[in-house]
């Protein structure tokens, strides 16, 4: 376990100048797991549904439902960006529970670790969330629009911008940071618990690391949406 | 960025995330959102479409349970009807058929009755012819002699007089 607590993810290997670390693999992992699942969901759609198109269709429809509720019209096109984030940071926190991460090496490091415990990983989400937020917003409400958001002839506005400028970039930070600290915080947690006595004793920290991956999953998408519908909002008349 | 350093930031990484993220994207888009919706949309449409072919079924089946229960109560009225007027008929019939019954009886005493009284008098005819002559002949052994006609019934009416 003396690869339980470092900050950086560890290097398997170069693919060029790209290093592969062992969050970027179980990332591909995960992208696999969750595009074969799909498609065997809906390998034959069938009006009567069956099996494992009817978990799909009771996941989708729950997501869809509480987008809708949220977003009105605008669900067509945040629905699916919602749900990839959501779905993608369930499946690899989760996969960063299952046996075998952390454990198995490869070249004297360990060959799995929970994505989200690489602060790579989650900034690059959140980095990905912000963009998108500020794209949709420009989309919806026209460059003009967009930019009278942030600034302002008066000068109290003008600070107020400014404030909100800021704040967009702690969205980044927070969006980042918290999924990483609590991920990574489970990691070390499960770790430590299981050097202390491997048996049964970490089997309730799992539980927690379980609800843990499912509510920060939700809580990334659920803000990323918030946040994409108030950008693209119009900007109230002062 | 120091902080960046220890953390292990890589630019590379970070775009690497951001494709694998749109990639992903891609895929879930086209094997599962997409379908998945679509079906969805689908079966609440039939099952929309069952709800209103349903009412409609119930609408016309109790149209017809309605236009059942008129025939009927007209059955019934009829059956009700024919089974009135027969009784009628038969009492009718057995009215008649005692009248009929009673003037036969009636005709039939009647004609006893005058049956009995042409013998009567037949009888009583009888007698009297009967009885004349013994008159006649017993004036004869009286008187001795036989009285011209005229005499002879003036005498003999007499008697009958007398007699009756």
């Amino acid at each position: 376990m003396e690869h339980g607590i470092v900050l950086k993810p560890e290097i398997l290997g170069y693919f060029k100048s790209l290093p592969i670390t062992n969050t970027l693999l179980v990332s591909w992992m995960a992208m696999a797991v969750l595009t074969i699942v799909s498609i065997i969901a809906t390998w034959r759609v069938k009006i009567i549904p069956s099996g494992l198109q009817n978990f799909a269709e009771a996941v989708i429809d729950w997501g869809y439902s509480t987008v809708e509720g949220l977003s009105g019209k605008k669900t067509k096109v945040f629905f699916p960006l919602v749900m990839t984030f959501f779905l993608f940071i369930l499946t690899v926190n989760w996969m960063g529970l299952l046996p075998g991460f952390g454990t198995i090496t490869y070249k004297g490091e360990p060959l799995f670790r929970s994505v989200n415990s690489d602060l790579n990983m989650t900034l690059g989400l959140a980095l990905l969330s912000a963009f998108l937020t500020h794209f949709f917003a420009v989309k919806y409400l026209g460059i003009k629009n967009y930019l009278l958001k942030w600034v302002a002839l008066n000068p109290i506005f003008l600070f107020v911008g400014i404030l909100e400028i800021i704040s967009e970039f702690t969205k980044i930070v927070s969006l980042s940071f918290r999924l990483f600290g609590n991920i990574f915080a489970g990691e070390v947690v499960l770790s430590t618990v299981s050097g202390i006595f491997a048996f049964v004793v970490p089997l309730p920290f799992y539980f927690l690391e379980i609800i843990v991956g499912f509510v920060q999953a939700a809580v990334f998408a659920m803000l990323t949406l918030v946040f994409m519908i108030l950008l693209s909002e119009k900007h109230e008349a002062h | 960025m120091d902080i960046l350093n220890q953390f292990g930031i890589n630019p590379l990484l970070l775009a690497a995330q951001v494709v694998n993220f749109f990639i992903l994207l891609f895929i879930l888009k086209r094997f599962l959102y997409k379908p998945v919706l679509k079906v969805l949309e689908e079966r609440k449409k039939k099952i929309e479409d069952s709800l209103k072919n349903a009412e409609e079924i119930e609408r016309k089946l109790q149209e017809t349970n309605e236009k059942i229960d008129r025939m009927m109560v007209k059955t019934a009225d009829e059956i009700q009807k024919m089974h009135d007027e027969a009784k009628k008929d038969r009492d009718v019939l057995k009215e008649e058929g005692k009248a009929e019954a009673q003037q036969l009886a009636l005709q039939i005493i009647k004609k006893g009755e005058e049956q009995a009284k042409a013998e009567r008098e037949k009888m009583q005819e009888e007698l009297m012819s009967h009885m004349a002559e013994f008159v006649v002949a017993g004036m004869e052994k009286v008187i001795g002699k036989v009285l011209n006609e005229k005499a002879q019934r003036e005498i003999v009416e007499k008697g009958i007089k007398n007699l009756s």
